[in-house]
């Protein structure tokens, strides 16, 4: 029982006033969590000493505007998400103890704790509610297990009274740069309608290349992926002088994740008319998708995208992927 | 006669001291120049050229092309080149728009029942840039003595041309060669040749693509010395019996110094060197006058003498009648083989572009080799088979692209790298059909899409869509051409242009008209000039799609741009006149070609449908040094404070401006497997 207890109960956690800590190792992996209260999500996820965000994970509801979405006035019917993706509210937090729920631990119902306590499981989940009208509720639930990973659900909660959604996904900004990507997929850049000559397999791409489109609009897509690899060798850490490669993979439950890897998030491309007006380069901004809407090419001025490749609003969108 | 301005602003006036269309074939004068395809008879004229640019007609210097004038201040630019490139003139990207929206208004020549004034609509207008280039020159060797003729592969959009003082003709269809006879003025040395480009003329109405408005002397300029035997024009008639039977006949229009004799050798042979046909043609076609010697040395099984058709005296190079003393009297000569059977042959497609090495020989009275035209050719078939396009008797499917001459830094004025970049780019991706949107493209292209088994649409220099839709709707109260008389001729002359430089290319399997240009009866009269021509083809024209009255009159086969999936299958469903193709597809606009599943799968649905363009194969974007960070970036319309302008629109290519392949291309190179 203590062998399975040391492996199991493997998370030290950390009832701050603030935040919640989860921390603990396993194998050659050290991990140290901060799930802020304050500010929605996550605020750190450290793994062996590199920091992996730099702001904390959001639900995403907007892409940079494709030039057939701008044909298709797309932006005039369902415009309402490009707010909802800029300005969202974080409206309750619920934490589970190795699967029972507990009260907020904030004081003063925290000051029970020592800071000594173990748990096999945390699991911490965040409800939002979009400022779109109606409000749409999205639940992001964390849950970490003792070796460290991390299953991240999430459920947009359908409205009918709402347009359709251009992507729903959580996005990921980490402190800096990507030196290049890997995942297990379909090659180059892919959507729902344009992804069979795509080739299975594993890819890597160098870098965090934005295509380079006349107008910068979303771009970098990759359907149907079963897993991502990010490697960074830089941080804003003061400390580190020269930072060791680390790498973090975001892997599907079940089935695959459409995922984009870019340096800009959607309304910094959606800002410039020519690629050269993009900022310079200074984060890595993941995009892990459960859905995304197709990018037509019937015609660039009015024809929709067809209709399977729509995101209907009214519908619930679940989807589930690891961080490890 | 003598140049006249007010040619400008004339519907009828188009064309004006210029020798006859005639095939884009090559001359040598002997077999080694024909082995290397250099020939001592061409003298390029292109490189730094004197240049003067006026912003109107009535501010340029008019008497430049004189000898004696003072060109002190001119200033220099390369040929071939766009002005607006070399920083003369403002880029101008704008699409259905004509490009004076907003800042002239203007109504086509005779439209609107005559009621609008049109002299002097470019002529005398306050913004109608010229370019005034003079260029001197001394005839190379292999050119002396001979007569010498200068072709013009792209002048955008009227030139004026005059050599050592004296006018020699006047142009507008921007995007064929066009050639004239420079014999009667041309000297050993210091020549002095004059062209005066203007931007527009009435031209301008006919020349409304979608895409940068330049105008200059884009394409290359080069004298040819004429080996006094010469051939002027080759008519190739390959064809294909249904048991794979090849039938070789051939029209040759040669010239000749009047009172001598020689012979025509034509040869037909496989890659392999083995001979299908070899014909003696007696010149000029009096036998009695052939020397006996003069099959001496032809071996060929199938020999046979062939007497000339008709030899028509001209004097050389007809007209003018001044400074005569330098040229003989010359005969040209119309000769025809009939076509003959050379047994079996194999047939010339995508997958097997197989070509035969067609060569007519010219020889003189001592039997000595004067010229040598060797021409690539080959043997398919196209017919329509219970409504359903075939080629050599299988179905015809068209994975094509639309295709600009496009490069960032030089604009249209593209070389033999991008052409070839480009075919590279075809054959990598399953590419096999291209449509010359929306002019005749330059002349290797056809070679290379002979060579490579690429189909071609292979479409007139004509597009006038801001005459009837007007932000999206159709309005065609003034359209051009329509119906109107005055506008006739020169469509005429585009449409011959387009067939006489182009028709021996084995890869053109449709001619079309032009691009969206409404439907009238000037439009009919193009297609029956294409039909007379009953050179198996198939004429393609789209724009009866928006004028149904004229659906029987203009196209071979129902073409659609855009069409949705649905909107083919509405057609093809119901008892449909005409197999379907769509002309452009799949708008390629940034972040594209979502769904091109929907169109391939009705390849399988629909035998009569035979797939389509895709628009289209480059983004066309302008590469300059950024202001700000020095860096080399990509432009659009609008960049350069160009008003109106339709801005990104030009953006539409499966590969970027500067040939990298854009992401879709995956897509396209699956698709296009698939379905070859």
């Amino acid at each position: 029982m203590d062998c399975i207890d040391k492996v199991t109960k493997h998370l030290r956690l950390v009832f701050g006033d603030v935040t919640l800590g989860v921390h603990g190792a396993f194998q050659e992996k050290k991990f140290d969590y901060i799930f802020s209260y304050v500010t929605g999500g996550p605020e750190s996820f450290v793994i062996n000493g590199m920091e992996w965000l730099y702001r904390t994970p959001r639900p995403t509801f907007w892409r940079a505007l494709t030039d057939n979405d701008r044909g298709s006035r797309f932006h005039l019917k369902s415009g309402m998400w490009l707010s909802a993706d800029m300005f969202l509210n974080c409206v309750n937090i619920a934490v589970a103890v190795d699967g029972t729920e507990i009260p907020f631990p904030c004081a003063p119902e925290n000051n029970k704790y020592t800071g000594d306590e173990m748990a096999r499981i945390l699991e911490i989940t965040y409800t939002y509610e979009t400022i779109t009208q109606p409000a749409a509720k999205v639940t992001v639930s964390y849950l970490v297990n003792g070796t460290g990973e991390t299953q991240v659900t999430v459920h947009y909660h359908g409205n009918k009274d709402l347009p359709e959604l251009p992507v729903f996904g959580m996005r990921f900004l980490m402190p800096t740069c990507a030196d290049r990507f890997v995942y297990e997929g379909l090659s180059g850049e892919t959507y729902p309608d344009r992804k069979a000559g795509g080739v299975p397999g594993i890819h890597e791409v160098e870098g965090l290349p934005v295509t380079p489109y006349l107008v910068p609009q979303d771009c970098g897509m990759h359907m149907d992926t079963k897993w991502v690899k990010i490697y960074r060798s830089t941080t804003l850490d003061n400390r580190i002088r020269k930072a060791k490669p680390c790498a973090v993979r975001f892997s599907a439950g079940e089935g695959t994740f459409a995922f984009s890897c870019l340096p800009y998030t959607a309304s910094e491309l959606e800002n410039a008319t020519h690629i050269e007006e993009l900022p310079p380069e200074r984060r890595t901004v993941l995009c892990v998708y459960g859905a995304v809407r197709g990018v037509g090419g019937i015609n660039s001025w009015g024809i929709d995208v067809e209709p399977e490749y729509h995101i209907d609003a009214g519908k619930d969108i679940v989807y589930s992927f690891w961080i490890s | 006669m003598e140049a006249d301005i007010r040619w400008l602003d004339n519907p009828e006036v188009f064309r004006v001291g210029a020798l006859d269309a005639h095939s884009d074939h090559r001359f040598y004068i002997n077999e080694d120049e024909a082995q290397k395809g250099t020939s001592s008879l061409v003298q390029s004229l292109n490189g730094m050229w004197k240049f003067h640019y006026s912003e109107n007609a009535p501010s340029r210097p008019a008497d430049f092309y004189k000898e004696g004038f003072d060109s002190t201040g001119f200033d220099e630019i390369k040929v071939p080149c766009h002005i607006e490139m070399a920083g003369y003139d403002k880029i101008h990207y704008i699409n259905t728009m004509y490009p004076w929206e907003g800042h002239f208004y203007r109504r086509p020549a005779h439209s609107l029942n005559g009621t609008k004034q049109w002299e002097g609509m470019f002529s005398k207008a306050s913004c109608n840039p010229v370019g005034s280039y003079l260029k001197e020159f001394d005839l190379e060797s292999g050119l002396m003595g001979k007569r010498v003729s200068i072709c013009f592969e792209g002048v955008e959009q009227a030139m004026y041309l005059w050599l050592n003082g004296h006018f020699v003709g006047y142009g507008e269809d921007s995007f064929t060669p066009i050639t004239f006879d420079l014999t009667p003025y041309i000297r050993e040395r210091g020549n002095l040749l004059a062209v005066e480009v203007h931007k527009r003329s009435t031209a301008a109405f006919l020349e409304d693509q979608d895409f940068f408005r330049f105008f200059g002397i884009f394409r290359n300029v080069s004298l040819m010395g004429l080996p006094r035997m010469h051939v002027e024009d080759i008519w190739a008639k390959p064809v294909l019996s249904e048991d794979g039977i090849g039938n070789f006949g051939l029209q040759l229009k040669l010239s000749m110094p009047k009172g001598s004799v020689g012979r025509a050798e034509v040869s037909l042979e496989n890659p392999k060197g083995e001979c299908l046909l070899k014909r003696d043609m007696l010149l000029p076609g009096n036998v009695k006058a052939a020397p006996q010697g003069a099959f001496a040395d032809n071996k060929a099984a199938v020999r046979e003498e062939v007497p000339c058709g008709t030899a028509e005296e001209v004097p050389a190079m007809d007209k003018k009648g001044e400074n005569k003393e330098n040229t003989d009297e010359f005969l040209k000569i119309s000769c025809k083989l009939d076509g003959v059977s050379v047994g079996r042959v194999t047939p010339w497609d995508n997958h097997n572009p197989y070509l035969y090495r067609l060569t007519v020989r010219l020889y003189d009275e001592n039997d000595a080799l004067i010229e040598v035209v060797p021409y690539p050719t080959g043997f398919c078939r196209v017919e329509m088979i219970d409504k359903v396009i075939c080629l050599n008797g299988r179905r015809l499917i068209l994975n094509g692209v639309n295709r600009h001459e496009w490069s960032p830094e030089q604009g249209r004025c593209i070389g033999m790298k991008e052409m070839e970049q480009d075919m590279q780019i075809f054959l990598k991706n399953n590419i096999n059909a291209v449509r010359t949107c929306h002019y005749p493209d330059q002349i290797p292209w056809y070679e290379m899409c002979d060579k490579n088994g690429i189909y071609v649409m292979a479409e007139c220099n004509l597009e006038s869509h801001g005459s009837w839709q007007k932000m999206g709707a159709i309005e065609p109260s003034w359209n051009i051409p329509g119906d109107l008389p005055e506008w006739k001729e020169v469509l005429m002359d585009r449409a011959r242009n387009n067939f006489e430089t182009f028709k021996n290319h084995v890869s053109i399997l449709f001619w079309s008209l032009g691009n969206e240009s409404f439907a009238g009866e000037n439009l009919v009269a193009m297609y029956r000039y294409f039909k007379e021509k009953n050179d198996g083809r198939l004429v393609h024209y789209e724009g009866v799609f928006n004028n149904r009255a004229y659906e029987d009159r203009i196209s071979d086969v129902e073409s659609c741009m855009y069409a949705t999936p649905d909107e083919v299958r509405a057609y093809l469903s119901n008892e449909p006149k005409k197999p379907y193709l769509l002309c452009e597809y799949m708008h390629d606009m940034g972040n594209s070609l979502g769904g091109m599943d929907s169109y391939m799968k009705l390849l399988d649905e629909f035998e009569m449908y035979h797939g389509g363009f895709i628009w289209d194969y480059i983004d066309q974007a302008i590469m300059v040094k950024d202001q700000v960070t020095g860096k080399k970036v990509l432009r659009y319309g609008g960049d350069f404070d160009d008003r109106p302008s339709d801005y990104e629109f030009s953006g539409n290519g499966i590969v970027f401006a500067d040939r990298t392949e854009k992401p879709a291309m995956q897509e396209v190179r699956y698709y296009y497997g698939l379905y070859r």
